[in-house]
């Protein structure tokens, strides 16, 4: 007996984190009439997988992580997180936007304990722990500042703290370091990974990118545009830790690269 | 060499006169400022000397009256019965506005039925109603209450909708990935978010306030400064209806600066003290 509950733990354990996308199409009503974003997706994503979404804009790439979020449904197909189906957004995931969206009103700290607040009374422990997140993404200091008074790359690191805080088993990121400046962005990548093999979470980022991808990521999932569809998926056996020196100049790199250029243009 | 020594001299002369052309207009800038309430002041006596004081009084005379009216204690009966009616008919218009600004901008069905009554009422001259408001409720303070929260009601009404409903859609987006319910929303988005639009609202309605109440006393009333300026029209005191006057502006003033302190305790308790819109936003004129 204690030999099977033992199975199902495994297996839950080995669930957990786990994305499967089956098929799924995503159409929108429009003036232009009826829009396809997504046409026939099909995608699994392993625990504890760093995987990237890569495409021209248009491509159906943030539309695919929303759905995945369950902040939109899909047409037709279904997705599922840890084995349970998506209909409303998945409480084991933590969700990274464009934008820091922190809420100018609340300090770093009282940003962070958002997750927490809503859904009732945060406890000592959870407090505690938003300090152990800020401690992570060196942010302790600033625990009282407004966001106002932050700098973008240190907004997009609260913002990147408020989505672990919960200990999500999955993260998505939906072009979390555009807006920022090359330097910072790479400042940010370098932590996120540090960040990644601590929480051991599995990571969909989005980004359009090509060497911010190869630098990040297990898989790159190339997508192409009008449908949106998933073009060629490239394993990014390269071993870890990756600079991005090398990312820029290892040949089996620049290969991967043209093959990714090749396919978006 | 001395091309170079001439350039540095020229150089230097030149900021020199910059310099001092700046100073020079921001002097003539002060002493304007200084000097026009005395100008104003001035042409008020000169224009008063050449009428009689049924038609303008002399500032000199107004304030003596303005004094003396302070010194024998009776304006306080008027002065307190304004502000009374005036606090009375901005909470009342308050409290009724941001209700319904919520209700209209959380239910659709509440929407669509009262919103068309509030138009209605807005576009209705509210003070078309105060002969009859007096009928009905007698020479005290209800009618001018009444008046003042109507016109105070409809600001609140549409700055609270406005603010509830113009939350920023990532925003709305992260409470929806937070799996947060409409009511948590509400309390921790959306109200927070729409504090500076109900405060400029507030500071409409508190002016509105002061409007309804003082024309709400002109239909009927025993006391209040609208009241004195009716009976000083009657006796024809012409220096008494400026008392009045001098009064209702320094009221109102004063309550301008109260809502100004109030709304900066708010937002530097809500965004923390490095907020600079704030003196801004307090200097916007909205009536």
């Amino acid at each position: 007996m204690s030999g099977v509950s033992n199975t199902i733990t495994n297996k839950e354990k080995f669930d957990r984190g786990q994305i499967e996308v089956d098929y799924i199409t995503k159409s929108f009503d429009s003036d232009a009439g009826n829009i396809l974003a997504l046409d026939g997706i099909n995608l699994e994503v392993v625990p504890q997988e760093f995987i990237t979404l890569v495409g021209r804009s248009g491509c159906g790439k943030s539309t695919l992580l929303r759905c995945i979020g369950g902040l939109i449904s899909p047409s037709t197909g279904t997705i599922k997180i840890s084995g349970q189906v998506v209909t409303e957004p998945h409480p084991q995931i933590g969700y990274v936007f464009q934008q820091a969206v922190l809420l100018p009103w609340r300090t770093v700290e009282e940003n962070v304990l958002l997750p927490f607040e809503v859904k009732g009374n945060p406890t000592d422990k959870e407090k505690h722990k938003v300090s152990e997140v800020l401690e992570i993404v060196g942010l302790s200091d600033y625990a009282n500042h407004r966001p106002g008074e932050l700098s973008g790359g240190m907004q997009q690191r609260v913002s990147v703290s408020r989505a672990l805080v919960t200990e999500p088993s999955i993260l998505l990121m939906d072009e979390p370091f555009g807006a920022l400046d090359a330097q910072t962005r790479e400042d940010m990548n370098i932590e996120l990974l540090r960040i990644w093999e601590v929480a051991k979470t599995t990571i969909v980022f989005v980004t359009h990118d090509i060497g911010e991808a190869l630098f990040l990521s297990d898989r790159v999932v190339l997508m192409s545009a009008r449908p949106g569809k998933v073009h060629d998926i490239i394993e990014v056996n390269s071993p870890r830790p990756r600079t991005f020196d090398q990312v820029e100049n290892d040949p089996a790199f620049w290969k991967m690269r043209q093959r990714i250029r090749e396919a978006l243009h | 060499m001395t091309i170079e020594i001439n350039q540095i001299d020229g150089d230097t002369k030149e900021k020199g006169s910059i310099i001092t052309n700046l100073s020079s207009q921001k002097l003539l800038g002060q002493f304007l400022v200084l000097v026009t309430p005395f100008l104003f002041l001035l042409i008020w006596h000169l224009i008063a000397a050449g009428t009689t004081p049924l038609i303008l009084p002399s500032p000199y005379d107004v304030f003596m009256r303005l004094v003396s009216y302070f010194i024998n204690g009776r304006v306080w009966p008027h002065l307190f019965m304004t502000t009374q009616e005036i606090l009375a008919g901005f909470v009342l218009g308050s409290v009724l506005g941001i209700g319904f600004g919520t209700l209209v901008s959380e239910s659709d069905i509440a929407r669509k039925v009262i919103m068309p009554y509030i138009i209605v009422t807005q576009a209705l001259p509210k003070f078309a109603l105060a002969p009859m408001l007096v009928i009905w409720f007698g020479f005290g303070m209800a009618p001018k209450v009444i008046i003042a929260a109507l016109i105070a009601f409809f600001p609140l009404v549409e700055n609270t909708y406005m603010g509830l409903t113009t939350t920023p859609q990532p925003q709305l987006e992260l409470f929806r990935a937070l799996r947060a319910s409409r009511i948590t929303t509400l309390l921790k988005l959306r109200i927070p978010h729409a504090v500076p639009a109900i405060f400029s609202g507030f500071r409409v309605a508190l002016m509105l306030s002061l409007v309804g109440a003082v024309v709400a006393e002109y239909v009927g009333a025993n006391q209040g400064l609208g009241a004195l300026i009716i009976v000083s029209q009657g006796t024809l005191d012409t220096e008494l209806m400026f008392v009045a006057f001098v009064i209702l502006t320094v009221l109102g003033l004063c309550l301008d600066w109260l809502y100004g302190l109030v709304y900066k305790i708010v937002l530097v308790k809500l965004y923390g003290k490095t907020i600079d819109d704030v003196s801004s936003s307090t200097t916007r004129l909205s009536v």
